[in-house]
């Protein structure tokens, strides 16, 4: 027991030490595997050690045969956690110790039967096999995890290089529509801004009586005043551009605050009618309100303002002497279906879900190659963002003769709307 | 009928044609609209102006189709209207042959100068000149015979090249000339992207024909486009 005690001792010992010390020596070798290799040949020693103290006191009443089986065993663990050379190690151990402890004579190195002989050389070269192969397939094992880690790893190293990959596209894609965006900005901004400046710069050498190349200008009345209209127009088209732009932010930025209250479906429309009073003179507005409607509860200037850029739309792209048709009935579902209809050209299948695409303009943007006065490209986008902040829904209908059909669907709401604390103040009409 | 210069405006804006009809017909041009390229070819072919303000993005048929169209059949002054961001279509059209641009938002009187000039530039060369033997224009005196240039009086040595690139300025006075043009006459079609070569003679140019006491240019950056030379020279 004693020297098992002392090996113990001075072979355990580095081991405690190993991470700091061979660390300074070499910095190349990890210091776990010097420290694994030394606690392998203080495993190969104290394993036989312990089969020898267990397994001695006993050696009378258990064959050799066992005895060999159980360093045989250790040869194997030995084998399988540290590798080949602790398992060399504690194979000659145990042939050491089974000659000294177990084969008679005991505690010699000598043999007396000759047959214990060759059982000595079997169990060696057993041992020696049984360490090799078991530590080969050890090696092979831990062979397998690193490729199959490093197969991991690269996996997840392309993985991550797709993510980039794609959203760097992403990225390019959303820039690219930005700029897109950023254009169709810029012209609308640009166009009203160029008659204003050019306008204004015929009207200012007018004033100055010379031009820069002497010439002297003269204009008549109605030239000036045709200046002026111009530059009167074009103020109000860059102010109905800015306002839309506000407004279309508003809504996308979810800040669209409705002021919901009861209120008349005709009241709306006629408030609407009178704002495009001037727009619809070239045309005839036909109204088809169901009798009897129910109140609604909407906010009725965001509402107007819908059926104001219809009916500017159906007038704007319809021949004059056409009729408008503006309608409103109940509908099954607790909604209220309004309508606006135009006899112009209409609008293509697969241009109808795009038109209510901000700065989207049939008339610019899609294949209608007739010449037709643009609007801002805004008015369908905002009024999609009103009625679907009322939970309601707006589409163009495939109408079967010619012309475009707008229709939107408002709920009427009733008494237990979920509304927010500061409606449930405001007096209510009841129907 | 009358001897006013005729002018056709292009443009699908008809706020912008209205303003340009009465401010060019108060400067005593006769004046006609077309709200696109289509429209004005067929109004170029009925009414023969004598010059042709066009847009460039249009419906139906754009600025640099009209160019291209209108170059195949007539020699007419094409200047164009572009907008800021449109570099890349102006110099395409000015490639194609137009004349000259003006840039959006602009006042009546840039439009008017650049009407002046390429009018004048029109007038001034009635099919192709007579090689004249000495170029007289502005501050220069050019013995085309004799490769002699004297500025301001004075004689000034040019490399053969610097002196073709000269009297092609010369050729081509006060007109927007594209990198492209220049070094296409100048220095043949294989060179036409060799930017470089451009940058480094007009360089030379301007340190022989400028003097910087005088404040004075002759060869005018026109940016992303080309250069325009001014014989009288541009005060800077």
């Amino acid at each position: 027991m004693h020297p098992v005690a002392t090996a113990l001792g001075t072979v355990m010992h580095p081991v405690a030490t190993a991470p700091g010390t061979v660390m300074t020596y070499n910095d190349s070798v990890p210091a776990n595997v010097l420290g694994n290799k030394w606690s392998g040949y203080g495993g190969a020693v104290v394993g036989s050690a312990l089969v020898t103290a267990v397994l001695a006191p006993f050696h009378q009443q258990i064959n050799s045969t066992t005895v060999a089986l159980a360093f045989l065993l250790v040869v194997l663990f030995v084998a399988l956690f540290w590798g080949s050379r602790p398992a060399l190690l504690a194979s000659v151990l145990g042939v050491f110790s089974l000659n000294y402890f177990f084969l008679p004579p005991l505690y010699t190195l000598s043999i007396s039967h000759p047959q214990n002989w060759i059982a000595l050389a079997a169990f060696f070269t057993t041992a020696l096999a049984v360490g090799q192969l078991s530590a080969r397939a050890k090696r092979r094992a831990e062979e397998a995890e690193a490729a199959s880690q490093e197969i991991q790893r690269l996996y997840q190293e392309l993985q991550s290089a797709f993510e980039r990959a794609s959203h760097a596209e992403a990225l390019r894609q959303s820039e690219k529509l930005k700029s897109a965006l950023l254009d169709a900005v810029t012209h609308d901004l640009r166009t009203p801004l160029t008659s204003i400046k050019a306008s204004i710069t015929t009207l200012l050498d007018e004033i100055r009586g010379r031009s820069p190349d002497d010439q002297i200008v003269a204009l008549d009345a109605e030239s000036r005043r045709e200046m002026m209209e111009v530059i009167d127009e074009e103020s109000d088209r860059l102010n109905r551009f800015i306002s839309g732009l506000i407004e279309l932010a508003r809504i996308e930025a979810g800040e669209l605050h409705l002021q919901r209250r009861w209120g008349t479906v005709e009241e709306i429309i006629s408030t609407a009618l009178a704002r495009a009073e001037n727009l619809t003179r070239a045309h005839q507005v036909i109204l088809n309100v169901e009798s009897e409607l129910p109140v609604v509860r909407v906010d009725e200037r965001a509402v107007s303002e819908v059926v104001y850029t219809l009916v500017d739309n159906a007038a704007k792209y319809s021949p004059e002497g056409t009729s408008i048709n503006i309608s409103a009935r109940r509908s099954g579902d607790g909604m209220v279906t309004m309508s606006v209809a135009d006899q112009g050209k209409g609008i293509t299948p697969d241009l109808r879900e795009r038109v209510f695409d901000k700065f989207f303009r049939a008339t610019r943007d899609g294949d209608i190659s007739t010449h037709q006065p643009s609007g801002t490209g805004m008015g369908l986008a905002i009024a999609k963002g009103i009625i679907e902040a009322h939970d309601g829904r707006i589409w163009i209908e495939s109408a079967n003769g010619p012309g475009t059909r707008v229709v939107f669907t408002l709920p009427i709401g009733d008494e237990e709307f979920t509304g927010e604390a500061d409606y449930a103040a405001e007096p209510k009409q009841v129907v | 009928m009358n001897d006013k210069p005729r002018i056709l405006v292009v443009d699908d804006e008809p706020q912008l044609t209205r303003v340009l009809r009465t401010g060019l017909k108060s400067r005593g041009y006769d004046v006609r609209a077309a709200a696109d390229g289509l429209a004005g070819f067929e109004t170029f072919s009925d009414w023969h102006p004598d010059l042709v303000v066009t847009d460039l993005a249009m419906p139906n048929m754009d600025g640099l189709e009209l160019c291209r169209r209108l170059r195949a059949v007539s020699q007419v002054p094409i200047i164009i209207l572009s907008a800021k961001g449109e570099e890349k279509i102006k110099v395409e059209a000015l490639d194609l042959g137009a004349d000259d641009f003006v840039t959006k938002p602009f006042g009546i009187d840039e439009l008017l100068a650049r009407i002046r000039a390429s009018l004048r530039r029109a007038k001034s060369q009635p099919g192709s000149e007579p090689e004249q033997a000495v170029l007289q224009v502005g501050d220069f005196q050019i013995d085309q015979a004799a490769r002699n240039v004297m500025v301001r009086g004075q004689e000034v040595h040019l490399t053969p090249k610097e002196f073709d690139l000269l009297i092609y300025f010369v050729r081509h006075s006060g007109k927007v000339l594209t990198h492209h043009t220049l070094l296409a006459a100048v220095w043949g079609g294989n060179y036409v992207e060799q930017d470089q070569y451009l940058r480094v003679f007009v360089g030379n140019l301007r340190k022989k024909l400028e003097s910087e006491d005088l404040n004075k240019r002759y060869l005018i950056t026109e940016p992303w486009v080309g250069y325009r030379f001014n014989p009288h020279g541009t005060q800077v």
